[in-house]
């Protein structure tokens, strides 16, 4: 008998997407999840930080601690909300939270700087918030740098050495969060609603008992599991396109990448996902089961991949478990390749751990499955 | 008295389904601590490390003595010299290294002469995150370098020429150490007990239903609000061990500080669980079927919780239509009142409004799954 019989296959193809019309209120959510999902990272986790309620305390009353705080003041990071006359008044500023970060200018500090002393202007940031505390910081830094800069360039006026370092972002000059975040959200988004769907395919047929039904017809497990696979793919190239699209057009992500890396970064990573979908399904014996492991597999990727957090700062014990995790080679192929453009070759390393990933889970899936239906 | 017996009949029958599947026990007990432990320790707010490569086609004491100074402070790690600008493209694009310092030809004489000396610092702006540090960074170390050179440069001139400088000391308030466990765990602990209650309960209707079980309840004696009562009240139970669990931990090994009421921690952690069941217990009544109830649960647990509660990003920056769909979801306020005890140390005073407000929703959340469960049937 032919294991992969055309006509059987399409049949099993067409009775899924019957079964998915069924559930109206599932199909909209597969549809409606990918849109939501991407307004929310797209605004929530691209929001850039910024005017930040600040409060200015000045001891200092001098032309340069005005000029300090002016340049605060026009910076776009900070909102300068309060100026306490006393050190005191911060505390119940940060209790009540209404303000998140507090500069503090000494007495003496103009007099310091003509001496040629350095003097140190105090920064206080609420560390209840911990976006606000990792960003403002570095932010109050960039402020102070310049300040310090222009009054480097004066004093070199007076004959001396220049140095002219520029800092220059590439690929992304503004620093727009939404421009990193809408490429890896196109593979997490894949993942969530490949894996949410893919993880109860399998172990809803057992519930109800039509799988030893399906098993006892002539279909065979191969075209059984590619009729069970490919309306998902299917589904999860058009949800791929459309979140692409929505990134292009709507949030004016730059795309430098090519039509070879992206969609084969994309097919390869989406393997893995319905793969480990499908294991989890083969595994489950129940639906909430299933929903569980899923559960329990995507919020430490989502951590752990580097998506939300930059693998860099995470400590050096935590760093190898990084790379068991597909979504973290998916992410850097998707990212380098929308911002810098990177193509094949540049990342044949990642789209190598990937094909390896998607060869294991679908063997161990297959296995799996033929171990499974003879208990 | 008999209302108590029914619900405490449902409430019992809940606890025996529960405690039947090990898996579900699993669940609420193990995956809650896993992820907890798992955050705390991956999550850090500090980049350091970031892997730096080097074109220095000076190639003096002065263009190394550049080069050492921007590694000193430990945010660039030099991994690798490269001898041609063409080498720095291809590194960006397979993404071995952040950051690229070049250093011009002429570097060396034009300091010790009083020329122009020229530099860049790169930064692959693909990670905002650490690419807004490296900025910081590359931009205090040429201001330290400059006004190094230019005080030098007058010395060996016999004149003393001095330029001061500002230096930010920053201060981390209610964290001096910046210990990411500070940060995440209060937020954390939200999230984990929303994901877990409304995964749980979203389902416990629906499966009633889908088994016909849920028409011979119906005809029993019992009410629908004592129905509602009695399947919410084990949860409240797993769900409030859990929170004592958390913060045990949060406590005992990650050391966060407890500076605040416990009483008012505790109240409103109660409250916190109620809405969580209350929105599992919504979409149990109006989901068709398991599979939908279990997504719209994932939907509405996992990505408000996350996104719109505040644990992570900071709400005051996000467009005001979601700041607006954050109210609707109670972990924005939990995420407040967590923050506000465990390290700001309030009180009462401080967060009554915000405990009001959970105590709102949850009566609101569980009325209208009554409400909702009754139209269904």
């Amino acid at each position: 008998v032919n294991p992969m019989n055309l006509r059987r296959y399409r049949l099993l193809v067409w009775k899924e997407f019957l079964q998915l019309r069924r559930d109206p209120l599932l199909l909209s959510i597969v549809f409606v999840m990918p849109v939501l999902q991407l307004i929310m990272f797209g605004y929530v986790v691209g929001a850039d930080v910024t005017h930040l309620p600040t409060a200015v305390v000045d001891h200092d009353h001098t032309v340069t601690s005005r000029t300090l705080v002016h340049a605060f003041e026009s910076s776009t990071y900070f909102d300068v909300t309060e100026r306490p006359t006393a050190e005191s008044a911060l505390q119940p500023l940060f209790d009540s939270t209404r303000v998140r970060v507090a500069v503090v200018i000494d007495r003496g500090t103009e007099a310091a700087l003509l001496r040629g002393e350095t003097a140190e202007v105090g920064i206080v940031v609420d560390g209840a918030d911990s976006k606000t505390a990792s960003v403002a910081g570095g932010y109050a830094g960039q402020v102070i740098a310049s300040f310090n800069a222009r009054r480097i360039s004066a004093a070199a006026r007076g004959g001396g050495p220049v140095l002219d370092s520029r800092v220059r972002v590439m690929f992304n000059p503004s620093l727009r969060a939404v421009n990193a975040m809408v490429p890896g959200l196109v593979a997490t988004i894949l993942m969530i609603s490949v894996m949410a769907v893919m993880s109860q395919a399998v172990v809803r047929e057992r519930a109800r008992g039509t799988l030893e039904q399906m098993m006892v017809t002539p279909i065979s497990r191969a075209e059984y599991l590619a009729g069970k696979v490919t309306p998902y793919a299917l589904i999860a190239v058009v949800q791929m396109t459309f979140i692409a699209l929505i990134g292009r057009l709507w949030f004016g992500v730059p795309f430098n990448g090519d039509l070879v890396t992206v969609p084969l970064g994309l097919t390869l990573f989406m393997f893995t996902s319905i793969g480990l979908g499908l294991l989890i399904s083969l595994i489950s014996r129940t639906q909430q089961q299933a929903q569980q492991m899923t559960m329990f597999y995507m919020i430490p990727v989502m951590v752990l991949s580097g998506f939300m957090f930059p693998i860099e700062s995470m400590p050096a014990a935590i760093v190898p478990l990084t790379y068991f995790i597909p979504l973290r080679y998916a992410l850097v192929v998707l990212r380098a390749s929308f911002l810098k453009g990177s193509g094949v070759l540049d990342l044949w390393v990642q789209l190598v751990a990937m094909l390896a990933f998607a060869l294991l889970i679908f063997g161990v899936a297959v296995t799996r499955f033929q171990k499974r239906l003879s208990e | 008295v008999g209302a108590g017996r029914r619900v405490g009949a449902i409430a019992r029958k809940e606890l025996i389904h529960i405690s039947r599947d090990w898996r579900i026990l699993v669940g609420v007990a193990v995956l809650p601590l896993v992820q907890l432990l798992l955050f705390a320790y991956a999550i850090s707010f500090d980049v350091r490390n970031v892997p730096t490569i080097v074109y220095d086609s000076d190639n003096t004491a002065q263009s190394r003595s550049y080069v050492d100074a921007a590694t000193n402070a430990g945010f660039f790690h030099v991994t690798r010299y490269v001898s041609s600008g063409s080498e720095i493209d291809g590194v960006f694009d397979r993404g071995e290294a952040r950051v690229a310092i070049v250093i011009s030809r002429g570097f060396g004489t034009a300091i010790s002469s009083g020329g122009t000396a020229r530099a860049a610092v790169l930064v692959d702006g693909s990670e905002p995150n650490s690419a807004e540090l490296g900025r910081t960074y590359a931009l205090a170390l040429n201001n330290a370098f400059g006004r190094s050179a230019l005080v030098s440069w007058s010395a060996t001139r016999g004149a003393s020429r001095s330029i001061g400088a500002l230096e930010p000391r920053l201060r981390t308030w209610y964290n001096p150490e910046r210990s990411s466990a500070d940060f995440l765990v209060p937020g954390l602990m939200v999230v984990i007990i929303m994901i877990v209650t409304v995964q749980q309960t979203a389902v416990t209707l629906v499966r009633e239903r889908a088994q016909g079980t849920l028409e011979q309840l119906l005809v029993s004696p019992l009410t629908r609000s004592e129905l509602i009562l009695g399947k919410v009240l084990p949860w409240v139970v797993l769900g409030f061990l859990d929170t004592i669990g958390i913060t045990a931990i949060a406590i005992a090994i990650f050391n966060v500080p407890l500076r605040g009421d416990i009483s008012v921690l505790a109240v409103s952690m109660f409250l916190f669980v109620l809405c969580s069941l209350s929105i599992g217990l919504v979409i149990s009544a109006i989901a068709p079927t398991l599979e939908s109830a279990n997504l719209v649960a994932l939907l509405v647990s996992f990505l408000p919780g996350f996104m719109l509660s505040g644990m992570a990003f900071p709400l005051a920056s996000i467009p005001v239509v979601l700041q607006g769909v954050s109210y609707l979801f109670p972990g924005r306020y939990m995420v407040e009142i967590a923050r506000g005890v465990f390290l700001r140390g309030a009180g009462w005073s401080i967060l009554g409004g915000q405990v009001l407000a959970l105590c709102a929703y949850a009566a609101i959340g569980l009325g209208l799954a009554t409400l909702l469960n009754r139209q269904r049937v």
